[in-house]
């Protein structure tokens, strides 16, 4: 694999996509403005922008209840996504999903998931369905640690494991399960250490850096492709923020100085050093992709803000698929 | 009385990519505990009671002790953690200043590698966890601690039973130095991302202090054309070309390359060997630094590494000096 410019900016936007997102929502939420619980991925953006640049719509991914980042890395359009925050009838959704059911199928993005551990096993069956097909697609379950001790990753590991579907699943392991340090509620630290019981291989990337998952998620994506099974994919991460928003509400469950710790290895600051060092950006141009971005940003909120909301009539629809 | 044993076990080793773009083994973190509860059980057979151990950040160490908190003396030693490699170069250091008479390692070459970065001539027992692992031998942990027992007992001594291997310094150019213990070797690229190195394209310039056609990994590429020892008092400079000479070498476990190979030179001790950016210097067997367009890295091999305790040399000598007899 070769790092290229084109895709040392892709992920870098990607990144950037996302922190501006998340921050801009996470204002709206604290100042009432936006209704709901955002569990919001600034920290953790090295982790969706690496993986997502090797999928295309084809690819499929399943995400948790912090998944406005996957959706951004995946391609999601700004409007669309602001207007679901809002329950807006121009949303993803409908305005019905809100911020833990957001989804674009046509993107390949079948939801996130207020069910923690729910959706390895749709991904699995997306899995199942690229192999059945005969198509070279992936798909690509995100979970964090927590997930890992649930009966539902454990089947849905197991089953592609078995059927070596083209499934590469991806722990995003922050250090918490919710408000619970990870040594209080699994007696392992490393997530790859349960891929051999499966009988798949297992690795770890830091997840900190955009490159080192870029090309990690690069080759058990190409190995999923050429049929030859499921990987499990460690990234070790931290979330910036609390559990829920970005202030949280308050829980002494980690201490300043491991947040400030992580906060120096801000995998946004570090691809930009990478881009100036190698001439691919000068800071100047940086700047204005921090600029366009939070100016499509202002757009999207102002079109979210104007949308309508559902109307009542319409509480049924979508509710079932109905072919 | 010489000083406690000193006991790290990282427990990064053994999990990086070379899983799925070689096939290398995994080693999980429950061994790795296993293996400290067997190196202890060996020391205290062979007289040792103090103990310090890196706090790392899976507690690994830490729970095997507590297994045998009320038959020996644990000192956890004091480093501010980053769960990084830092972990291992600090934990050296203060091994170094509590005045540990022995080492173990649980790891690959890269923990190693950390280790000596922090107390360069450790006296050191080895021991294998991780993907490549030349400088660490296999040897079952029980024998392996029994051996350093014996040493941090003042029954045997250091010297009679262990060899200073070879390192390479690395002076990079308006930058911190760095070290390697097997090899330094200059790559293409940018970036230092998942560290591993797999692909035979990327190499420009390997410095190896032993080429050993029986190992794997880079220093594979040098034995299996000139091999040098670890006794031998040079090294192994190779220069890589597309239009070198083809050499079919497992640079990871379970990966044969073909590698184009322009020259081998034997080098002295002190003789200096220069590369220049762009690239990354991985040593053995990791990207570690970029180097930028025009920057220079001036990399010289010396015999001033740690001191490696010879497991079977020491065991068997406490077997003549019966010291393993009980009446």
């Amino acid at each position: 694999m070769e790092l290229t410019k084109d895709i040392l900016l892709d992920l870098h936007r990607r990144m950037v996509r996302i922190r501006h997102f998340e921050d801009e929502a996470g204002k709206l939420s604290e100042s009432g403005q936006m209704p709901g619980a955002l569990h919001l991925y600034v920290g953790e953006e090295a982790v969706a922008a690496g993986v997502m640049v090797h999928l295309s719509d084809e690819d499929q991914i399943t995400s948790t209840h912090r998944g406005h980042g996957h959706l951004v890395a995946k391609g999601g359009d700004f409007k669309q996504m602001y207007a679901e925050l809002y329950g807006r009838s121009t949303g993803y959704n409908k305005g019905k999903g809100g911020s833990m059911h957001i989804a674009n199928v046509d993107a390949g993005m079948l939801g996130a998931n207020g069910i923690v551990a729910a959706g390895p096993p749709i991904a699995v069956g997306a899995g199942f369905s690229n192999k059945y097909r005969g198509t070279k697609n992936v798909a690509v379950p995100f979970f964090g640690d927590g997930a890992t001790n649930e009966g539902s990753f454990h089947e849905a590991a197991n089953m592609a494991a078995v059927w070596k579907l083209p499934v590469v699943f991806v722990c995003e392991n922050n250090g918490y399960g919710e408000f619970t340090p990870q040594a209080e509620h699994q007696a392992i630290k490393d997530i790859t250490d349960r891929a051999a019981g499966y009988g798949m291989p297992g690795i770890q990337a830091d997840g900190m850096d955009a490159i080192a998952v870029w090309e990690a998620a690069g080759e058990a994506i190409e190995r999923a492709r050429n049929g030859e099974g499921p990987t499990l994919l460690e990234c070790k991460t931290y979330r910036y923020y609390d559990h829920v928003g970005r202030s949280g509400i308050g829980l002494e469950y980690r201490s300043d100085e491991e947040l400030d710790e992580y906060r120096k290895e801000d995998p946004i600051p570090k691809i930009e050093k990478h881009l100036i060092d190698n001439n691919v950006l000068t800071a100047d141009e940086i700047q204005a992709v921090h600029d366009g971005i939070l100016a499509e940003i202002a757009e999207a909120i102002k079109f979210a803000e104007n949308s309508p909301l559902p109307d009542p009539s319409t509480v049924t629809e979508d509710v079932y698929y109905t072919g | 009385m010489p000083g406690p044993v000193g006991i790290v076990a990282n427990p990064a080793s053994g999990k990086d990519i070379r899983r799925l773009v070689a096939r290398a083994s995994v080693f999980d973190n429950q061994e790795k505990s296993a293996i400290v509860r067997r190196v202890l059980v060996g020391a205290m057979a062979a007289g040792a009671r103090d103990f310090a151990y890196l706090p790392d950040t899976h507690n690994i160490a830490a729970e095997a002790a507590h297994e045998f908190k009320d038959k020996a003396n644990f000192t956890e030693v004091q480093i501010t953690r980053t769960a990084s490699t830092m972990d291992t170069v600090y934990a050296a250091q203060a091994m170094f200043d509590i005045g540990c008479s022995i080492v173990l390692t649980l790891g690959g070459d890269g923990t190693n590698r950390a280790f000596a970065k922090g107390w360069q001539n450790v006296p050191l027992v080895p021991i294998s966890t991780g993907t490549n692992n030349v400088f660490p031998g296999l040897v079952e942990g029980t024998v392996a601690g029994a051996a350093a027992g014996l040493i941090a007992a003042g029954k045997i001594e250091l010297a009679s039973v262990s060899n200073q291997v070879k390192a390479t310094t690395i002076e990079i150019e308006n930058e911190e130095d760095d070290l390697a213990l097997v090899d330094a070797v200059l790559v293409e690229g940018g970036f230092v991302g998942a560290r591993a190195i797999w692909s035979s394209e990327q190499l420009k310039t390997a410095v190896l202090t032993r080429a050993e056609a029986s190992a794997v990994g880079l220093t594979a590429i040098g034995g299996l054309i000139n091999p040098i020892t670890q006794s031998d008092d040079t090294a192994l400079v190779i220069q890589f070309g597309p239009d070198g000479e083809l050499i079919n070498a497992p640079i990871a476990p379970g990966l044969y390359e073909p590698v184009p190979v322009i020259s081998t030179d034997v080098i002295e001790f002190g003789e200096t060997v220069t590369v220049e950016g762009p690239g990354v210097l991985a040593f053995d067997g990791e990207r570690e630094r970029v180097l930028r367009k025009g920057q220079t890295a001036k990399l010289q091999v010396n015999r001033n590494g740690p001191h490696v305790v010879d497991v079977h040399a020491t065991l068997t000598k406490a077997a003549h000096l019966g010291l393993f007899l009980t009446k």
